[in-house]
């Protein structure tokens, strides 16, 4: 049997594994295992253990949990609430104001708790009734949110990101650079999309100021929302001053946010503090399995030659790099409507890497479209978790109108990857000013 | 029979426990390790490799609390389409074959750990740590989370528990 079709019979047999239910850590264990013993006998087992554990036993790798832990003690407070009451109370006056908020919020929230459903509950629960209540039809608000939601996967720091730069061995403080500026980019898509749909429909953005906040009122909720800004920013800097290593900047992030939910929300009591770390070590648990059985199942891929192969039987078809780029996209978007990102990004991103270099493009800009890719998976069904969680926080809004809601927002994601394409340097601009040009 | 079921879950969540405790140290020796090399100038010797293998440890000793709490993420679009009988034998057979995956882990880890313990294997850093610490933690945890995953099967054969944890009257979803 060639590389190739041991390759395709690999790719088979995963997909029907992993639909069967079966958690998706041990479903790619249990197919490495199966294609490790068939073509290697039982010896090949001798391996087993060392990969499974050397598949995680990297100091960088330590960012993860950090970064969840960080997540849970913000998702656990009610910052999400403050945040989006400053943002309220600034943009109050401007016109759909509401909305940018609202947007607004979910980036910004998205980034600290790195959570995708996190932040559609968080800001969902307050932004979607203040968005009905001013008169914005159902559909845009829920869709809004869930849209934003998914920001948290692409601004720094990013979950995602580490995967992806762990799994392709590249620089984590140069993925989060080139994450920031798409980020925005879509924040401003989704914001543009839904002031047109909502003037569209004929909202009247004249009579939004329902309510005037005076100069006091908006002051008085910065310091509670600013230390989180500052984390953000601390960690940012932290990165690229070439100070520490993510997973320090990690490490410290989290405790910082764990003494800031201690203090300004007085989260302290045992019960909540456990709350924490009971999601966050289920989280970081189930993240770090998935990597280490993906160890497995990639280190099987290229035990039996398919990656190598993969790559030179790509390139000997001298596809034009575009139509190769469009091919990668529609497969990358399908696998996210089933997989949640991490799975997707661990599984493709070693055979992907090198037809992408390859075919002359940026490891960084690839990282950028892929974690687009995996945002719509996010609101588009099946799995679509962020069409479930708005489902859940706002009961009286049927499903379908949620998802046709999210539909133009998905749309939007695909003009952001057009745009992206067409202008490589959204992504590459700031990690080339910041860090000095790739070697 | 629920004897059984009943250590295997306490013993799942001793251990899951014990997980979040070595996610609080790890924090702890980063921010530490912060202090100390940052402001204090000094050189750190054991805190790279404690934090990176407490993490190890803390997913390998924490994955059966995991799946005690349906935690493992999985694909469940299939199994929400099937009746429940079938749902029942998919789940049953998905179970075993899980709880096969982590026997053999469980079984190869504890060769490695076999081999590091008589070998008197160390780390190639300063801190020089035997091996076999760091190596503990997986076939101990992937044991635990063969027991319980040899519980799940025992609650969904007597349906203690629903396959998928889908509940029957979700069915018309």
């Amino acid at each position: 049997m060639t590389p190739l079709v041991i390759g395709l019979l690999i790719g088979i047999v995963t997909i029907i594994v992993l639909t069967s239910g079966i958690p998706i850590a041990f479903g790619l264990a249990l197919v490495a295992v199966v294609f490790l013993v068939g073509f290697g006998g039982l010896d090949s087992l001798g391996i087993l253990a060392e990969t499974f554990l050397g598949g995680i036993s990297h100091f960088s790798l330590v960012s993860i949990p950090m970064f969840i832990l960080m997540g849970a003690a913000v998702a656990a407070s009610p910052a999400g609430r403050d945040l989006y009451e400053a943002l309220d109370r600034w943009l109050t006056r401007v016109p759909g104001g509401i909305v940018i908020s609202n947007l607004g919020a979910c980036s910004i929230f998205a980034a600290l708790s790195g959570s995708s459903p996190a932040t559609c509950a968080a800001i969902g629960k307050m932004g979607i009734p203040e968005m009905l209540k001013r008169g914005f039809p159902a559909s845009l608000a829920t869709g809004a949110i869930a849209a934003g939601g998914t920001l948290g996967i692409l601004i720094p720091p990013s979950i995602t990101m580490i995967v992806y730069g762990i799994a392709t061995e590249t620089s984590i403080g140069r993925l989060f650079l080139a994450g920031v500026f798409p980020g925005i980019m879509l924040t401003v898509l989704f914001i543009c999309w839904a002031l047109f749909l909502a003037w569209h429909k004929g909202y009247q953005f004249g009579e939004v100021a329902a309510r005037r906040f005076s100069l006091r009122e908006k002051f008085e909720v910065l310091p509670r929302v600013l230390p989180f800004f500052l984390i953000i920013l601390g960690i940012l800097y932290v990165l690229y001053g070439g100070v520490a290593t993510p997973s320090e900047a990690a490490g410290v992030g989290a405790m910082f946010c764990l003494i800031m939910a201690a203090v300004i929300y007085r989260i302290w009591q045992p019960r909540r503090i456990w709350e924490i770390f009971h999601t966050s070590t289920r989280e970081s648990v189930m993240i770090m399995m998935i990597i280490a059985a993906s160890e497995l199942y990639s280190y099987t891929l290229s035990s039996l030659y398919v990656t190598q192969s993969m790559a030179e039987w790509i390139a000997a078809l001298e596809v034009n790099r575009w139509v190769l780029m469009g091919i990668i996209n529609l497969f990358l978007l399908i696998a996210g409507f089933f997989l949640p990102p991490v799975a997707v990004i661990l599984m493709t991103a070693p055979i992907l890497l090198p037809i992408i270099t390859q075919a002359g493009f940026d490891p960084y800009w690839f990282a950028v479209i892929l974690t687009v890719n995996m945002e719509i998976g996010l609101i588009t069904p099946p799995v679509g978790l962020n069409l479930y969680v708005i489902n859940s926080i706002a009961p009286d809004i049927k499903l379908p109108t949620i998802l046709w809601g999210a539909l133009p927002f998905m749309l939007c994601m695909v003009l952001g990857i057009v745009l992206l394409c067409v202008f490589p340097e959204i992504v590459t601009w700031l990690p080339d000013k910041l860090m000095g040009p790739e070697k | 029979m629920e004897l059984f079921i009943r250590s295997v879950r306490a013993l799942s969540v001793f251990f899951g426990i014990v997980a979040a405790a070595s996610l609080v140290a790890a924090i702890l020796v980063v921010c530490q390790m912060v202090v100390m090399r940052y402001f204090l100038q000094a050189s750190t010797v054991w805190q790279t490799e404690f934090v990176t293998f407490s993490i190890v440890g803390a997913t390998f000793i924490g994955s059966p609390y995991v799946l005690l709490t349906k935690g493992h993420v999985n694909v469940d679009l299939l199994p929400l389409y099937l009746s429940q009988r079938i749902r029942k034998a998919l789940a049953l057979f998905v179970s075993v074959l899980a709880f096969l995956v982590c026997v053999v882990l469980a079984w190869t880890g504890w060769k490695y750990f076999h081999e590091a313990w008589a070998g008197g294997w160390r780390t190639d850093t300063v801190w020089s740590l035997p091996l076999w610490i760091p190596i503990l933690p997986l076939p101990l945890g992937m044991a635990l989370l063969s027991l319980q995953y040899a519980a799940d099967i025992c609650c969904l054969a007597t349906d203690r528990e629903p396959p998928f944890g889908i509940q029957p009257k979700e069915e018309g979803e």
